[in-house]
């Protein structure tokens, strides 16, 4: 069942990549699909878009994705909404502001669930957006749920940031304290045809101009107007690469290997208990522990 | 949460029918019983619908219709899905159907039909009795 699905994957089968993803999404048979798709193909550019809630994500994502069709590019969408902690349940709602084309296959959007506490994207992205990768599509766009103080991961997940501000969304300060920008390579000035954008824009340049504040594009865009949407894939395309970092090779084999080290961790619960308990009776220190912890997941 | 996680399904508005209460009214109710509901707004096309169920490898299909549109928009979503090897998907049926349309309805292969006044739990309830649809 599962490498018929897999086969149906490598022939590019459109519903065999709708289930497969299902299955990252609920975290069954990742070992399985990782072998399968490989190493993500290099230069499939992985494109956040990341901002408040209500800043336009799901918005500027369909049009983005409708300026790269043009472009003749094939595009996948992954939208993040938040899941409910207390029921699990989940309202995905963001392909109401996407483009609706059913003929298109040159463009594939999934909604996904966000579990509080996985930093404002789904489980199991990265293994989303490998899936994606090797199905053949020429950009991916991760839309992250409205996005808050240190949701950071995306950072690790995409090439390129996006972050979205509106006019009149608060002052200064409320950037610093959020943080919202550390994790930028470009700021979009969103909603540009309100007043007040270029007042924002002034805002926003003014502090990413401080000393110590890395080179980071500034673009005033309105989806509701079509404006700029060129000029932002342009500095998106453009984007330099992070300094000062792990290439992202590297940094998908580190994810990697933490998360194999995960699921051994589940798998040897047969060894790791006992340890457990003799750690708990303080018959090991913490660093001893996980010492012997670090062996029987090694070994 | 004792039912299966992660039950997918999409919530359709198809047509011209704008009236949307309904179906946001079930797609809270859903989501509040642990469901995951996807809304892809108002106006689709069954092109639009088929797509977006294929895409989200959904488990279940509700359309909602208050236009008097059912005999003639639900034999062609049916016909579709089957087009795109869709038949696992369960077909859900609500709004204003007549007495009359239900069998109708039934015979061509939808599932269920719920009407006004049907109790949100009642639908909840025969969602988790039928579980999800896609378990590889």
């Amino acid at each position: 069942m599962l490498d018929d699905l897999l086969v149906r994957l490598g022939n590019r089968d459109r519903l065999a990549l709708a289930r497969v993803l299902t299955l990252v999404s609920r975290g069954e048979h990742l070992a399985a699909i990782r072998r399968a798709v490989a190493a993500r193909p290099e230069g499939t550019p992985v494109v956040a878009i990341t901002g408040n809630a209500g800043v336009g994500k799901s918005t500027l994502v369909g049009k983005l994705a409708e300026h790269l069709r043009t472009a003749g590019k094939s595009v996948a969408v992954l939208a993040c909404d938040p899941q409910s902690p207390l029921t699990g349940g989940a309202l995905l709602g963001d392909r109401v502001r996407m483009p609706s084309k059913p003929d298109d296959l040159g463009l594939f959007i999934r909604s996904v669930a966000a579990a509080s506490g996985h930093q404002a994207v789904a489980e199991h992205v990265d293994l989303m957006i490998r899936v994606l990768a090797a199905f053949g599509f020429d950009v991916i766009l991760l839309e992250t749920v409205g996005a808050g103080q240190g949701d950071t991961a995306v950072r690790d997940l995409a090439d390129v940031v996006v972050v979205l501000v509106q006019p009149e969304s608060g002052d200064e300060m409320q950037w610093e304290k959020a943080g919202l920008f550390e994790v930028a390579d470009v700021v979009v000035i969103h909603k540009a045809d309100l007043p007040g954008a270029e007042r924002m824009e002034a805002q926003v340049r003014e502090l990413l101009s401080l000393p110590g504040c890395r080179e980071i594009a500034v673009l005033r865009v309105s989806s509701a107007k079509g404006q700029g949407l060129d000029q932002l894939w342009n500095a998106i395309a453009h984007c330099p690469k992070r300094a000062g970092e792990l290439e992202p090779a590297a940094q998908l084999l580190l994810r990697r290997a933490q998360q194999v080290l995960a699921e051994r961790l589940h798998d040897r619960a047969g060894s790791v208990t006992p340890l457990v308990d003799r750690w708990k009776r303080r018959e090991l220190d913490e660093a001893q522990a996980a010492d012997e912890l670090l062996h029987v997941l090694v070994d | 949460m004792d039912q299966q996680p992660n039950v997918r399904i999409v919530l359709a508005k198809v047509g011209l029918d704008g009236h949307d209460r309904g179906v946001k009214v079930v797609s809270r109710a859903l989501r509040d019983a642990g469901f995951h509901v996807i809304y892809p707004g108002l106006w689709q096309s069954p092109e639009a619908v088929v797509r977006t169920v294929a895409d989200e490898d959904a488990d279940w299909l509700g359309i909602s219709l208050l236009s008097g549109t059912h005999m003639t928009l639900v034999p062609k979503i049916l016909k579709l899905l089957a087009d795109a090897g869709l038949t696992h998907v369960g077909v859900l049926v609500g709004g204003i159907i007549p007495e009359t349309d239900i069998p109708k309805l039934l015979a061509l292969g939808v599932s269920k039909v719920f009407g006004p006044g049907t109790p949100l739990p009642e639908i909840i309830t025969y969602l988790r009795a039928e579980g999800s649809r896609t378990h590889a």
